[in-house]
């Protein structure tokens, strides 16, 4: 414990802004990740464990499409895409087998995916890992604000994160196919009963949050190493955040990231050694005290 | 009454089948797998008292496994403790851990006790991973864990330690056996199956859940108590998300709906990962294959599957018992 | 015959044992084949999946190199060996398990413990109870071999010792801080017990040999943690002088590209003591000036003939680069051919460990051309320990300054008193 520290890196601006961004950076990468978790849940009431190794998946694809075309924007675009069709591959050959059965043969479904894309990625990349650099484009020295460090490629990442979050929600909530989907959220069989074919928004909602995951893999790739797991880590961590902003909501998930980014930024400093601990006391108050998360409906 | 008093032949048989593998021989690498799989067989038991019986789904179900290892593995390396009082330290500090745990989460229902299940076995994992003074932080108990003479027994003797190991092993499986057959069995499936209608009942639902958590947890608590033993010693990983993972992993393997089910998923299991981890290096890459093939293939535990198919030829002889009954009650008519 | 070959055969004969074990457990009787194919059999258990598989990947690799070799002249007696690899995945309870089954299932005669950190001491434990030889290759922790309480008389270690490391290391941050005027100190390193006892025991040395350091700022980032941004950002608020690092492998990489967007190697010299080893250092894509690392295994460090052949041979037959992990586990298959050669074949616990005890090996990863099994404690000395400036291209290093081994020794003994290890 180290509150005194605390209390003085609040105190100046420097480091406020600082860890203030440093928090933002780990929340929306985690928002990206969670925001795709939590909308299957809140269509499909499918509980994705396997989300952590979309999102290494990819990174990996970022990766190579960065080889292959040395452009990191069209390889972020392509690994979400890519990624996204690997989501509805994964929908209509694996998962939609077992809608409606027990939500534990779902988790080992996901639990089965998950040992199997960690084997293949060490086969195909081997287990070195990998480091794809910082591309050229953003080799540029961190920007000074009010005596704090910003560095460029970290404030893109946090503007696309925010930039897919609000695409994401207008679609949801403006569009013909977000009303849709709103509407099989909540009765799946009526909708069909319209005529519209449910299993096609499904497989698409699965795509979106898989080509979530993707993007997050993709805007990570230049700053965090590839290696064979590297979905596990992140894997607990958006649940978290979608626990605490509530199964279901999207707007949740990015409050409840900011949340979780600022307790790691600033827990680092005021009590480093327990940021994880606390992280599980937050999910655990709130799972006490507002079951269903800050923005979550109750559970059907 | 006939009943029970078959469950507790049974037992018995299953135990001198245990005691027999020593006598007639077995090498060694048997009996470790079947110490191996006792630890983990109660894990899985224990936990199916809560998924199968209750329809209570834990996600955090390791942490008491972790919690009696631990308690157990700090005793006995404090020096002043018997095995014996040991275990019975242990015991009580996983009940105790369980009734405060429990009496936060039984309160909730479906996904959201599974996550705060999950949320306070984290904590408890951060807690041994932290307090390194204690705990030893992420190396576990190091050193070895102690085993002093009792009774004329010796545990640092490895035949005396399985004979230890079966005998507390088939006890807590007749345990949970008198559980799920006694009154209070039947009321945790009347909980499971509709929870408002045990509670118009007048039945105290909170208390019963809050029971049977405890319980469920002290046994898996022996399992830990069982793996510490066996490699004498204790690690975080014991408590550790995928530890409570693989027991639900070994409940669905074996069938969650009959009595020894979870036991059957923990040979499967146990069994799949020798083999594949002797055959290949790629275990994961096996392991999910074969997963995959068993949940989409058969949708269900063998174990269930069989009991269905039992169940359906015992209906279906039923019907045509009836239906020749009422064959001959209309042909009685007729006449 | 090759151990590839070997590891195929030993498989046929797993399959056996797994269908015996089967039919035992159902009909109960002793049905375990009898199949002695006068193969020395060594098992190893180690990880082969997850986040850290390039250890065992680089470790069977380091074994591979020496017991193909020792195959193709002959063996001893006529008698080959025959190496059994299994993945523990890295959970101790799973290594004790899989120690277990190597030498009573697969009736391996020497176990060659290829795991890291916990799980070597859960195999400890088995041979503590076993007795057959027991080579520790992987695990720094200095405990291990340290602490008598722990000590096995057929287990010994050859990887380095982390206060070896952390010696050698102090000595030779503090002549760059007293050069440099490094005062303030920062540190980074995983948060477990290597980390925590591997940076404690650094920064203790380096404030031992310049008085003028103190330690200014700690950050404790978690073991695979995927980003250290708020590490970063902390230890830039820190503005500290230099800084110290024990991370290692992919989270070293991740961490330094990072760091590099807060130019935080600008900032303060950087000691990271993991930086030096293939599959890390020629992974860094935007290399930072000046930062020094510790010695790893590098093919210039000796720059040896025969050290080259040694990497040409092991890049040709493994196709990997060799990494620290290799070279500790060529010389644990080296201490256990060169035993054998002792012991005429025999493979006995006790006997194996009396051979090794004390036993000098011609070895190019030694200071003097050889390293030693030191008899009092079991564990490997005079192995080349050293820092040097970290470079982005072939061949990764200069200026490598290897540590004298005499003020190691003394300061090793000083540190044993204090820890109670010795009287």
């Amino acid at each position: 414990m180290d509150l005194d520290a605390l209390l003085r890196c609040v105190g100046t601006t420097s480091c406020v802004v600082t860890q203030l961004t440093s928090g933002m950076i780990i929340g929306m990468l985690l928002f990206l990740i969670a925001s795709g978790v939590t909308l299957i849940f809140g269509v499909l009431n499918v509980i994705n464990f396997a989300h952590g190794s979309l999102y290494m998946i990819g990174a990996y694809a970022a990766w190579t499409f960065y080889q292959l075309t040395g452009s990191y924007f069209v390889s972020a675009l392509g690994a979400a895409v890519a990624v996204g069709m690997l989501g509805v591959l994964f929908e209509r050959v694996l998962m939609s087998k077992v809608y409606g059965s027990n939500v534990l043969m779902q988790l080992l479904v996901c639990y089965a995916v998950v040992l199997i894309s960690d084997d293949l990625i060490k086969i195909i990349w081997g287990p070195v890992p990998l480091s794809m650099g910082m591309p050229p484009e953003f080799r540029l020295p961190p920007i000074r604000f009010m005596g704090g460090v910003i560095p460029p490629f970290y404030l893109f990442m946090i503007l696309a994160a925010m930039a897919i979050g609000l695409l994401l929600w207008l679609v949801i909530v403006r569009t013909r196919f977000g009303s849709v989907v709103r509407a099989a959220a909540i009765n799946g069989p009526m909708v069909s009963a319209l005529g519209i074919r449910v299993n096609l928004y499904y497989a698409a909602v699965f795509g979106i949050g898989s080509a979530l995951a993707g993007a997050a893999g993709a805007l990570a790739a230049p700053v965090r190493s590839l290696t064979p797991g590297m979905g596990f880590s992140i894997l607990i961590e958006s649940f978290i955040v979608t626990v605490i902003g509530g199964m279901g909501s999207i707007v949740g998930a990015f409050v409840a990231s900011i949340i979780i980014g600022l307790t790691r930024s600033f827990g680092s400093i005021g009590f480093p050694l327990f940021v994880d601990g606390v992280m599980f006391l937050i999910m655990a108050l709130v799972l006490i005290f507002k079951p269903s998360g800050l923005f979550g409906r109750p559970h059907r | 009454m006939a009943g029970r008093w078959r469950d507790l032949g049974l037992a018995a048989l299953g135990l001198l089948v245990l005691l027999l593998v020593p006598v007639v021989g077995a090498p060694p690498a048997i009996r470790d797998f079947i110490m191996f799989g006792m630890a983990y067989g109660l894990l899985a038991m224990s936990l199916n008292l809560l998924i199968g019986y209750t329809g209570l789904v834990s996600f955090g179900h390791a942490m008491f496994f972790a919690a009696g290892a631990y308690a157990f593995g700090l005793a006995m390396q404090s020096g002043k403790f018997s095995i014996p009082g040991a275990f019975v330290l242990a015991m009580a500090f996983t009940a105790t851990m369980a009734l405060i745990v429990g009496a936060i989460c039984v309160r909730l229902n479906e996904i959201y006790f599974a996550f705060l299940t999950l949320a306070f076995q984290m904590l408890f994992y951060n807690i041994i991973l932290g307090w390194v003074s204690f705990t030893g932080g992420d190396q576990g108990l190091m050193g070895g864990i102690p085993r002093p003479k009792f009774l004329g027994i010796d545990l640092a003797d490895r035949t005396q330690l399985y004979i230890f190991c079966s005998v507390a092993f088939v006890v807590c499986i007749a345990i949970l056996r008198q559980v799920v057959t006694s009154p209070f069995g039947y009321t945790l499936r009347m909980i499971r199956d509709n929870q408002e209608r045990a509670a118009f009942l007048g039945i105290n639902v909170t208390m019963v859940k809050l029971a049977c958590f405890v319980i469920s947890a002290c046994i898996a608590g022996v399992g830990g108590i069982l793996l510490t033993l066996f490699v004498s010693g204790a690690y975080p990983n014991f408590g550790f998300w995928t530890t409570s993972g693989e027991a639900i992993f070994m409940i669905l393997l074996g069938g969650s709906n009959v009595f020894l089910g979870p036991l059957v998923g923990t040979v499967i299991l146990r069994l799949l990962n020798d083999i594949t981890v002797s055959y290949t290096s790629h275990t994961e890459l096996v392991l999910g294959i074969v997963i995959l093939v068993l949940v989409l293939g058969l949708r269900k535990g063998p174990l269930d599957l069989l009991a269905d198919r039992w169940e359906n030829r015992r209906q279906a002889k039923a019907q045509a018992v009836r239906d020749a009954a009422d064959k001959d009650a209309q042909a009685g008519r007729d006449a | 015959m090759t151990s590839t070959e070997s590891r195929r055969a030993s498989r046929r004969q797993v399959l056996k044992g797994a269908g015996a074990l089967a039919a035992a457990g159902v009909i109960g009787a002793p049905a375990i084949s009898k199949a002695q194919t006068g193969t020395i059999k060594i098992g190893v258990p180690t990880i082969l999946s997850g986040r850290v598989a390039i250890l065992g990947q680089t470790s069977v690799g380091g074994l591979k190199v020496v017991f193909d070799k020792f195959n193709a002249a002959g063996g001893i007696n006529g008698r080959k060996i025959e190496m059994v690899v299994r993945d523990s995945k890295g959970a101790p309870q799973e290594a004790a398990k899989v120690t277990r089954d190597l030498i009573n299932n697969d009736k391996c005669e020497i176990i060659l413990d290829a795991e890291a950190s916990s799980a070597a001491f859960a195999v400890q434990e088995v041979i503590r109870e076993i007795g057959v030889l027991c080579l520790h290759s992987n695990s720094e922790t200095s405990s291990l071999t340290a602490d008598p309480k722990l000590h096995v008389p057929t287990a010994f270690r050859t990887a380095r010792q982390g206060i070896h490391d952390a010696i050698g290391g102090g000595d030779y941050a503090a002549k760059i801080a007293k050069a440099k005027g490094l005062k303030k100190w920062a540190t980074c390193s995983p948060d477990y017990a290597y980390g925590r006892s591997n940076t404690a025991e650094f920064m203790e040395y380096a404030k031992h040999f310049d008085g003028n350091i103190q330690v200014v700022e700690e950050s404790w980032p978690k073991l695979f943690q995927p980003d250290y941004t708020e590490v970063v950002t902390k230890l830039l608020n820190a503005k500290a002088d230099a800084m110290y690092s024990a991370l290692w492998g992919g989270d070293l990489v991740a961490f330094i590209d990072q760091a590099n967007l807060y130019g935080l190697f600008d900032k303060q010299a950087s000691f990271m003591v993991n930086l030096g080893d293939y599959g890390v250092v020629d992974q860094v894509k935007q290399f930072p000036q000046g930062v020094y690392s510790g010695g790893r295994y590098n093919r210039t460090v000796p720059a040896t003939k025969e050290n080259e052949e040694w990497y040409q041979n092991y890049v040709k037959t493994q196709k990997h680069k060799p990494t620290n992990w290799s070279w500790e586990n060529a010389v644990a298959a080296e201490f256990v051919v060169e035993a054998l050669k002792k012991t005429n074949g025999d493979t006995n616990g006790k006997k194996m460990a009396e051979a090794i005890k004390g036993m000098t090996l011609k070895s190019q990863f030694g200071t003097k051309g050889t390293v030693t099994m030191r008899a009092e404690d079991n564990t490997l000395v005079d192995y080349i320990i050293g820092y040097g400036v970290s470079l982005s291209k072939e061949p990764y290093v200069s200026d490598f300054q290897a540590s004298a081994w005499e003020p190691i020794f003394e300061l090793e003994k000083q540190w044993k008193k204090k820890q109670g290890y010795i009287s």
